[in-house]
């Protein structure tokens, strides 16, 4: 039975997502909205419905799968064609039989265009129901079954026959609303979208796309205004621009470039202003010849539009001006936030995570484009030695190299690796002289990945660990620190290349994550560089939080909160290698990354109340270390931020200026137990920032022990509520 | 022009011997040179403002010697700890010193333990030691959940009794004695390693479900002059927590190897012949033989050091003054000081050396030096070649940070203060001189005597 429910919920979900999806949306009130929108119609409304349920029910029995499913996307076009039929037609065995199989021609062509496009990174936007539509229209002829309806001429008796005097003067009111004649065609044009004219639909459609998008609605706006203006430039339409042409076309052009399939900047509201005009033309050159085959164009010009934009930005260079949305979320406003906050947060996730090459704290005695010896090809090269407390770099008279602090010392692998060369031959020079005939001395090449070598040099005689072939593990021992070839004195040298030569030139590259001292400021820097002069070392994690955060696939947690439903989690990994928690109570997804030092969140979906989403707010940003001072602060994408007028502003503004912000910090402090298997509490802040001030938006706190996340406390609606979290095994 | 002329220093009569001491590199060895300003500060004003003797304490060299032998380890072992030995030095002033730079707390008994707690040292972070912890400190351990260094078996079975008493868990960790190449063999603290005693009792301590076995400890010997010795004990602790991890299951969290790294103070009798191994060579030797030993990388246990005399000894001075010259009867010079074996109490072990605070006469003699007491054990150096030297004359004695402001005896003479000379340069009482009333204090006096 529960089974059933689900289904019956699951579906219906699939059937307002459609809904919404004609505006390219998936919010599902919106897509009851336009459900019931489509009832001003009765005749074309229910039609529209049944095209839906229909299409839900053949792809659930044809098997389909897959995230397209769930969004809806093989049946918004049935709806439409659903809609479109009882618009034109009258209903009769005739007309259920024709529109049952143009909803299975639209889902076939859906999948085939799918198939065809998606790989390219393209939609198939209203395509399969302008063909389809095509054909109904056409065959309809040859039906003797099937009659056009008058109905649309006399469509207000049929409001009258529903709801009596009542409803006609209340639709009416709307009709006869003093309204400025663009505002009156303006909400025709939005609800002709639905094959209306109807004032209150429109308003209604306005206001309900208002709130789940501003952009969405300022791009409809500027599209109207677009192509009312090209109009007025080159006389083509004296009477006015028919409501169907508008909406189904120049509105919808609008929103789809300049919101939904390029990330919402200045530059794709120009691409917005242009591609109107665009569909102005194709309209008309495209009505010609639809006029020979005796069709109407319906969305056609719009959808090729569309894809010609795309399409050429698809195949040229990106200039970063123009972004093809990377991840569709169905939101203007999501899409873009979602960027910039990714843009912003995993630049660094394209770097090889490497970690210094020795254990404690070395000092970078030559850093990048160093005056010495990193100098041309090989500038982007650092030299480290160990010093005192004097700055000295050996103890005693410096007679040997044994008197400097860094001989001898273990060199570490920066990462896991091959050992792709070794040079194992040459002696330690004498303090002071140098060897230029072996410049680099004993050297070690490791290849972490094809086209990424580290390199380092200066190595003492005999004291590899590993052998060429060898595979290293990072952080394991390879070799001691020596003063061979071009060496005054015992140094360490290390290269990043990418080629596998000992002479290849260096390459600018970062390290994952370190500790630096310079002048007395400590700091634990990212995907950095190491300064000249700093005295660097490498973290050492907690364990404890290590182990508590290592969310390995299959890993599997119970939480439960006062007031909430008890919540399954499964740690999962996508076809991309990513990893998420996955609520299987709340159909909710977090996507995260563990890196050696930080763990972090990358993506939200699902479910806002849900624990799963409280922990996604809580854990967004972590160090997997406890150090007095260290802060993480971080940012959230701003769709996370709740409905309100500064809200809706930012969203206004928002391809032009960003001046709201969600910020989050964490810091780990130690709580109670032993150092071997302590507490460590995480406490974080998530909070808005506006210019000028700042507001506390949440606070939470995760406690972990013994290598396990215990518990975690946030704000929920003023009250401080706290989950308690079990591993499953 | 009228010429003034400075009075010149009284300088008694000497006769001027020929002079050929051991050389080394430098030149001839003498204590000459006088030694007028700790830290920067003047000895003279020391002497001033605290009186003579004073113990001065430099915190730059103690922070210097801490910092550089966690370097020495830390760049050769992922994970060390350094534990402060309390009782080395157990001066406040001096605990918090280390404390504050992340030192734990190496304690071997009540008074210490609780003067841990004080210094604000987290009960987890003090290693309670020692063969002599009494049921109620080892409660007081249990309650803090502190390192618990179990000696022998008997204390095993107090500590289960406490635990299971309090219905509560504590953390041990075995002291293991073995045999290093270095005698003599210091068996008599903990469990024997070659007889299996060390594993009898792990095996014990793994069967009580209110213990946690947590370390393994060994401390092979004090002033130990082979690092090899060490490789050798972090091999065979290795050994053990590998075959418990193996056998029982039981992750080992941490090996401590103790202390016992010599300071660069001269033992009677070496005369310089010797090479101290810097603490460098102990740190290779250790993390050698831990890095190697056969641990995962991710399951490598933490090293921790409990270095007492090795991080403090040359942070210490004692300042004092001449009392008077004498000449014994087979001839030889010498000069009584206001210190004496009372208070340095390691002068029965080093040769510790003296030098002169001042302007000192450009000659030398050999001279015994005494201390103040009316006792003939009261010899501070047998034999000292000094400049020579008048009643009032200051001396800095150096190298006497460890152990002498712990094993220090109120005998004959009150016990000295100790100035700290902080990283700037300023002077900080840190512990004031004793009194009449502070030594009458604990007495009781009987009615009838009354």
């Amino acid at each position: 039975m529960n089974k059933y429910l689900h289904t019956i919920r699951n579906s219906t979900g699939e059937l307002l997502t459609s809904y919404s999806l004609l505006f390219f949306s998936t919010s599902q009130w919106f897509g009851l909205l336009l459900l019931l929108v489509t009832f001003c119609k009765p005749y074309a409304g229910l039609p529209g419905l049944i095209a839906g349920v229909i299409a839900i029910l053949l792809v659930k029995f044809s098997g389909l799968r897959g995230a397209g499913v769930q969004k809806g996307l093989f049946c918004y076009n049935a709806i439409l064609i659903g809609v479109g039929m009882g618009s034109f037609f009258n209903w009769g065995f005739a007309f259920w039989l024709l529109l049952f199989l143009a909803v299975l021609l639209s889902i076939l062509l859906s999948g085939v265009l799918m198939n065809q496009l998606f790989p390219k990174g393209l939609p198939f936007l209203a395509i399969p129901f302008t063909v389809c539509f095509w054909v109904v229209i056409l065959v309809s002829r040859e039906f003797g079954a099937i009659d056009l309806t008058t109905r649309n001429i006399y469509w207000l008796n049929q409001m009258y026959a529903i709801g009596d005097n009542g409803l006609v003067n209340f639709i009416l009111y709307f009709e006869n609303l003093p309204m400025h004649p663009l505002l009156l065609m303006f909400f025709k044009s939005v609800s002709s979208l639905f094959f209306q004219e109807n004032v209150l639909a429109g308003i209604i459609i306005s206001i309900g796309l208002l709130f789940h998008s501003r952009i969405s609605f300022v791009l409809l706006v500027l599209g109207f205004l677009a192509s009312i203006g090209f109009n007025s430039a080159v006389h083509a339409y004296n009477d006015g621009i028919n409501y169907y042409l508008m909406g189904g076309n120049f509105l919808m052009v609008a929103l789809a470039i300049g919101g939904i399939f390029m990330i919402p900047s200045v530059y794709s509201w120009l691409w917005a202003l242009v591609a109107v005009p665009l569909t102005f033309l194709m309209v008309i050159a495209t009505g010609k010849l639809c006029v020979l085959l005796g069709v109407p164009v319906f969305s056609l010009p719009f959808s090729a539009v569309t894809l010609l934009i795309l399409y050429f930005f698809r195949v040229t260079q990106q200039t970063g001006r123009i972004i093809l949305t990377p991840l569709q979320l169905y939101s203007p406003e999501k899409n873009l936030y979602h960027y910039l906050n990714t843009k912003k947060r995993l630049a660094s996730e394209t770097w090889f995570r490497f970690q210094l090459p020795f254990m404690g704290e070395w000092i970078v005695s030559q850093g990048y484009e160093g005056g010495i010896t990193h100098k041309g090809d090989w500038s982007k090269a650092l030299d480290f030695v160990i010093v005192d407390a004097q700055m000295k770099t050996y103890s005693g008279y410096a007679l040997s190299c044994e008197d400097f602090y860094c001989y001898n010392k273990p060199v570490l692998a920066p990462a896991d690796g091959y050992v792709q060369e070794l040079i194992d031959q040459v002696e330690d020079n004498e303090i002071g002289k140098v060897n230029r005939q072996q410049n680099w001395g004993n050297t070690i090449i490791l290849r972490h990945a094809e086209g990424l070598y580290t390199k380092i040099c200066h190595l003492r005689k005999e004291s590899f660990k590993v052998k060429q072939g060898e595979f290293v593990k990072k952080g394991q021992t390879i070799a001691a620190c020596g003063n061979s070839g071009r060496s005054p004195e015992p140094h360490l040298h290390f290269q990043v290349q990418y080629t596998p030569y000992v002479g290849s030139k260096t390459v600018y590259y970062p390290f994952e994550t370190f500790r630096e001292k310079k002048e007395d400021t400590t700091s634990v820097r990212s995907f950095a560089v190491p300064l000249e002069t700093a005295k660097v070392s490498n973290i050492i994690t907690d364990e404890n939080l290590e182990q508590a955060f290592a969310f390995a696939p299959g890993y599997r947690m119970e939480i439960s909160a006062d007031g909430f439903d008890t919540e399954y989690w499964e740690v999962f990994t996508d076809a991309y290698n990513q990893c998420y928690l996955y609520s299987h109570t709340q159909q909710s997804t977090a996507y995260f990354i563990k890196g050696s030092c930080y763990f972090y969140f990358t993506a939200f979906y699902g479910n806002r109340n849900s624990l799963l989403y409280q922990f996604y707010i809580s854990a967004y940003h972590i160090a997997l270390f406890t150090e007095e001072g260290t802060v993480v602060t971080d940012e959230f994408p701003l769709q996370w931020s709740r409905n309100n007028p500064g809200k809706w502003l930012q969203d206004f503004a928002a391809p032009f200026v960003i001046f709201r912000r969600l910020l989050y910090r964490s810091e780990n402090r130690q709580g109670e137990g032993s150092y071997f298997d302590r507490e460590t509490r995480i406490s974080s802040r998530q909070s808005l920032q506006y210019p000028g001030f700042e507001r506390k938006a949440n606070e939470s706190e995760i406690v972990v022990r013994e290598g396990k996340i215990a518990a975690f406390s946030f704000m929920y609606h003023n009250q401080v509520k706290e989950a308690l979290c079990t591993v499953k095994l | 022009m009228l010429e003034t002329m400075t009075k010149l220093k009284y300088e008694r009569p000497f006769i001027k011997k020929m002079s050929v001491g051991m050389m080394d590199k430098s030149a001839a060895q003498s204590e000459f040179t006088p030694v007028n300003e700790i830290d920067g500060v003047a000895v003279k004003e020391l002497i001033r403002e605290y009186g003579s003797p004073v113990f001065v304490m430099s915190e730059t060299t103690l922070i210097n010697n801490y910092q550089t032998a966690l370097q020495a380890f830390r760049t050769r072992y992922p994970k060390v700890q350094f534990a402060w030995s309390y009782k080395t030095h157990y001066n406040n002033a001096i605990c918090r010193i280390f404390h504050k730079r992340g030192s734990w707390a190496e304690v071997v008994s009540g008074f210490e333990y609780r003067k841990a707690l004080n210094n604000g040292v987290p009960g987890s972070q003090i290693l309670f030691n020692g063969p002599d912890k009494h049921e109620d400190e080892l409660q007081l351990a249990v309650e803090n959940d502190s390192l618990i260094h179990l000696d022998h078996f008997e204390e095993l079975f107090v500590l289960i009794g406490v635990c299971n008493r309090l219905q509560k868990k504590a953390r041990v960790t075995i002291r293991v004695n073995m045999d290093t190449g270095v005698q003599p063999i210091w068996d008599r603290f903990g469990f024997n390693f070659e007889s299996g005693q060390a594993w009898q009792a792990i095996s014990r301590i793994a069967t009580e479900s209110n213990l946690v076995f947590t370390g393994l400890h060994a401390h092979i010997g004090t002033y130990m002059l082979s690092a090899d010795a060490y490789g050798i004990a972090a091999g065979k602790l290795s050994d053990l927590a590998l075959r418990s991890k193996k056998e029982l299951g039981i992750l080992v969290k941490y090996i401590d190897l103790g202390g016992g790294f010599p300071g660069s103070n001269m033992l009677k009798g070496t005369y310089g012949a010797i090479t101290i191994p810097s603490i460098d060579a102990f740190a290779e030797a250790i993390s050698h033989s831990l890095r190697t030993a056969g641990f995962e990388q991710n399951e490598l246990p933490l090293l921790i050091l409990e270095s007492g005399r090795a991080l403090i000894d040359d942070a210490g001075y004692l300042l004092g003054t001449v009392l008077a010259n004498k000449k014994l009867s087979d001839g030889r010079k010498a000069t009584i000081m206001d210190f004496g074996v009372n208070i340095l109490f390691t002068s029965f072990w080093y040769d510790h050396k003296i030098s002169p605070a001042g302007e000192p006469s450009a000659y030398q003699e050999d001279a015994v030096l005494y201390g103040p007491l009316c006792m003939n054990i009261d010899v501070v150096r047998e034999s000292v070649r000094l400049p020579l030297l008048n009643r009032g004359d200051h001396v800095v004695v150096h190298k006497v940070g460890a152990y002498n402001m712990t094993q220090w005896m109120q005998f004959i003479a009150m016990r000295p203060p100790i100035v700290l000379i902080d990283t700037n340069g300023r002077t900080h009482l840190i512990r004031k001189r004793e009194d009449l009333a502070y030594l009458e204090q604990p007495e009781v006096l009987p009615g009838y005597l009354a």
